[in-house]
């Protein structure tokens, strides 16, 4: 239940962030690497330090990342099958076996076939899921945006310590 | 309004949580390591690998690893080796490539088969592991071997009711009578459509109009020539046909063997069914002792096939098991490049060990291992191990380093405390003492070649009072019971796919004399009434088959000879007729 509650507070925190749409949409992007592929890899510490560094909407990739994990476990067999079939053909061989005899990139476990399939998925989809994450988030502010913004639970959230910590993050203009 | 790119007042934090990062890796490193350590360990053996204590010093590049248990994968409450004490000294430039390479190991400490309180296997997925898929194949390879089991008849040895359903002769027979039937058929048709009929019929024409004509008619000589032709081609059409038939022929008379040797499986088939007491020396010493050889052969085949999956031969990519995680593991692909390091390669360890630890004064030994390496083609020489000590030999050498791999173990043991055997189908057990222990294993490609032996002069001998007592295990025992030397020789050869085992000890000739002796007349007298009773149900259709059979090569042959007998005979009468017309040799 807290979770489902923390993820809501995220989803709207997110939502009504004071970053322009752009920057929402590309935080869940980025988020959305971050939740796609094992997050226990080295190409994730390079994803996490952009949506630091970048201005971004930290929150929107929280968000991502959030809803993306899901999504992640669910599509790992295409994932495997997506880094099994690049693996294994046969004229990008000579390409991998010169980043696999390199020094650090195998640390990014690169040849694990379900973290490759899923770094490929997550950044062939990056950019239309920057644009479809920016038309839904426009259309949301000039739909209901403004209502959940005056309700009283919204100001709430808002009027909490956290809010402080999250404002550290916020897009700036 | 510009929006800026960066958050620069973000990189304090960052560095922040950089440094942070690198606090906790110093802090948790080692605990992280061994953690790691202990689950990929016990990917590879396939049973839990446990270390109490790691501790990683990158400035020296030594890696200390204090405690490791690793449990057997093939006995539940045992482990396969504890070392007290292995200090690594690690090259640390190739870690950033994730290639773990180990100039030199020490390990201390080491003692093998020490129990353990907890089942320490791991059943490992046939699907998802390699162990787990090893172990599979090494147990299905093991049961290949069909071990008899000793049974001593303990009543009055009967014929029973055989069913003729389970008789293979019978079907074969059947089968080929059907076959033998089909091929005459076959073969009639065929030689009807040779129409060998015209062309003699034509040949004979010609001839007719031959004796009548001069020799200055060259039409009628053009004709003869012709038939002669014709008669040529009809008589390769009978060689090709006569080919076909000399083939299908031997196949029946194959067809005949194997229902001959059907016949010989049901007479093993009908005595298996009245539990016969063997009593064939090899068979008895394949019941008593073949169970405990073929587990040796097991374990030795498990641990070469796990060596094989880990250090295959040559350059391809090749893909293992992922990392374990709550996601996907997925497989991990590795691509070895010529001239590189290897992924993990050892190049020296000095192994110091026990044997036989619970031994009031236990026995120090030395080994060495040389060039264990996950890429054997890269590395260009293949993994060697030696130990040697006044009572213990042992070596072995994984060359994976060629297209085939040659995988070599030997070693013998001489005074160790050998393991208590309980015999199979006897209430009684064996415990060799002190003795001598040999096994050698030879894996070349898919041929195996391994012999397992034990040798113990002080053999003690425990009937298990609570089993049924019957005149007949009265007596084995009575016999076994002053055996006071013990000799067990097993072997398996062949290939993997089609192995042979052969088991031979002393006690085997003891058991089938006294058995002999006892049940000798009664076994004889009823393998003559099984013989008799297989007989009767079976040769009433073996015996029609294999006169079909004669009666279709008699026949067959015969029509065959005739046709071309008539051939000949139309071509030579043609031939002497063309020669008196002309005076001239034909070629």
């Amino acid at each position: 239940m807290l979770t489902i509650v923390k993820f809501v507070q995220s989803l709207i925190k997110a939502l009504h962030s004071e970053g322009t749409p752009g920057q929402l949409a590309a935080g869940i992007a980025l988020g959305a690497i971050l939740g796609l592929t094992p997050l226990v890899s080295l190409h994730n510490a390079v994803v996490f330090a952009l949506i630091v560094l970048l201005n971004v909407s930290f929150p929107g990739a929280m968000l991502g990342w959030a809803l993306f994990v899901p999504v992640g476990f669910l599509l790992d067999p295409v994932f495997d099958w997506i880094g099994h079939t690049l693996l294994f053909t046969p004229f990008l061989t000579p390409f991998f076996t010169s980043l696999y005899n390199m020094p650090v990139v195998p640390l990014t476990n690169f040849s694990n076939t379900v973290t490759l399939g899923s770094l490929v998925f997550s950044l062939l989809s990056f950019v239309p899921l920057y644009f479809a994450a920016r038309w839904g988030v426009t259309r949301y502010r000039a739909t209901i945006g403004e209502r959940v913004l005056q309700s009283k639970w919204y100001r709430a959230l808002t009027a909490s310590k956290l809010y402080n910590i999250y404002r550290l993050f916020r897009p700036e203009a | 309004m510009t929006v800026r790119i960066f958050r620069w007042r973000a990189i304090g934090p960052l560095l922040l949580f950089t440094l942070l990062g690198g606090v906790l890796w110093l802090l948790f490193a080692d605990r992280i390591a061994r953690a790691s350590a202990e689950k990929i360990g016990t990917a590879i053996v396939g049973a839990k690998v446990e270390i109490q204590d790691l501790h990683i010093d990158l400035k020296n590049g030594d890696v200390t690893v204090r405690g490791l248990t690793v449990a057997s994968p093939h006995e539940a409450l045992k482990n396969l080796f504890q070392a007290d004490e292995l200090v690594a000294d690690i090259d640390v430039l190739p870690l950033l490539e994730k290639k773990l390479v180990i100039d030199r190991l020490a390990a201390n400490g080491l003692r093998f088969g020490t129990a353990r309180t907890t089942d320490g296997r791991v059943p490992g997925d046939p699907d998802a592991s390699i162990a787990g898929r090893v172990m599979g194949e090494a147990k299905d390879w093991a049961q290949r071997f069909q071990v008899p089991a000793l049974q001593l008849a303990t009543g009055k040895i009967d014929v029973g009711t055989l069913d003729p359903r389970n008789l293979s002769a019978i079907p074969a027979a059947q089968a080929l009578t059907t076959r033998a039937d089909s091929s005459r058929r076959a073969w009639r048709t065929g030689l009807d459509s040779l129409r060998l009929g015209a062309a003699v019929d034509s040949a004979r024409a010609t001839l007719a109009r031959l004796r009548t004509a001069r020799a200055t008619d060259l039409a009628a000589l053009n004709d003869a020539r012709r038939a002669i032709d014709q008669l040529k081609q009809a008589r390769d059409r009978v060689t090709t046909l006569e080919r076909g038939v000399t083939s299908g022929l031997a196949a029946l008379r194959a067809g005949v063997a194997g229902v001959d040797s059907a016949k010989q499986r049901d007479y093993a088939f009908a005595r298996g069914l009245l539990k016969l007491p063997s009593l064939d020396a090899p068979e008895i010493g394949g019941a008593l002792f073949a169970p405990t050889a073929v587990a040796q052969f097991q374990r030795a085949l498990y641990w070469t096939q796990l060596a094989r999956a880990h250090m295959p031969p040559g350059l391809l990519p090749r893909s293992g098991d992922g990392p374990p995680r709550s996601r996907r593991a997925g497989s991990t692909v590795r691509f070895p490049r010529e001239h590189a390091l290897p992924g993990f390669l050892l190049r020296t360890a000095e192994l110091s060990f026990q044997l036989d630890p619970t031994a009031t004064e236990p026995k120090r030994y030395a080994g060495r291992l040389t060039g264990l390496t996950s890429d054997p083609a890269l590395y260009g020489r293949p993994t060697l191990f030696e130990a040697s000590a006044p009572t213990v030999s042992a070596g072995a050498m994984l060359d994976h380093v060629h297209r085939t791999p040659r995988d070599t173990a030997g070693a013998t043991m001489r005074g160790v405390r050998l393991p208590v055997f309980q015999l199979p189908s006897l209430p009684m057990r064996l415990d060799p003492g002190q003795g001598t222990a040999q096994l050698g294993f030879t894996l070349r490609g898919d041929t195996i070649r391994a012999r397992w032996g034990v040798r113990s002069t002080q053999v003690q001998w425990a009937r298990d009072s609570a089993a049924a007592r019957s005149t007949v295990t009265d007596l084995v025992w009575t016999t076994l019971s002053r055996i006071t030397d013990l000799q067990v020789d097993a072997g398996v050869s062949g290939t993997l796919a089609s192995p042979r085992l052969s088991v031979r000890s002393n006690l085997d000739e003891a058991i089938a004399a006294r058995l002999r002796a006892m049940v000798g007349d009664e076994v004889a007298a009823a393998e003559r009434r099984l013989r008799a009773e297989v007989d009767r149900q079976v040769d009433p259709v073996i015996a029609p088959a294999r006169a079909r059979v004669t009666a279709v090569q008699t026949e067959m042959t015969a029509r065959l000879a005739e046709q071309r007998a008539k051939l000949d005979q139309a071509q030579r009468d043609l031939e002497a007729r063309i020669r008196a017309m002309t005076r001239i040799r034909l070629p």
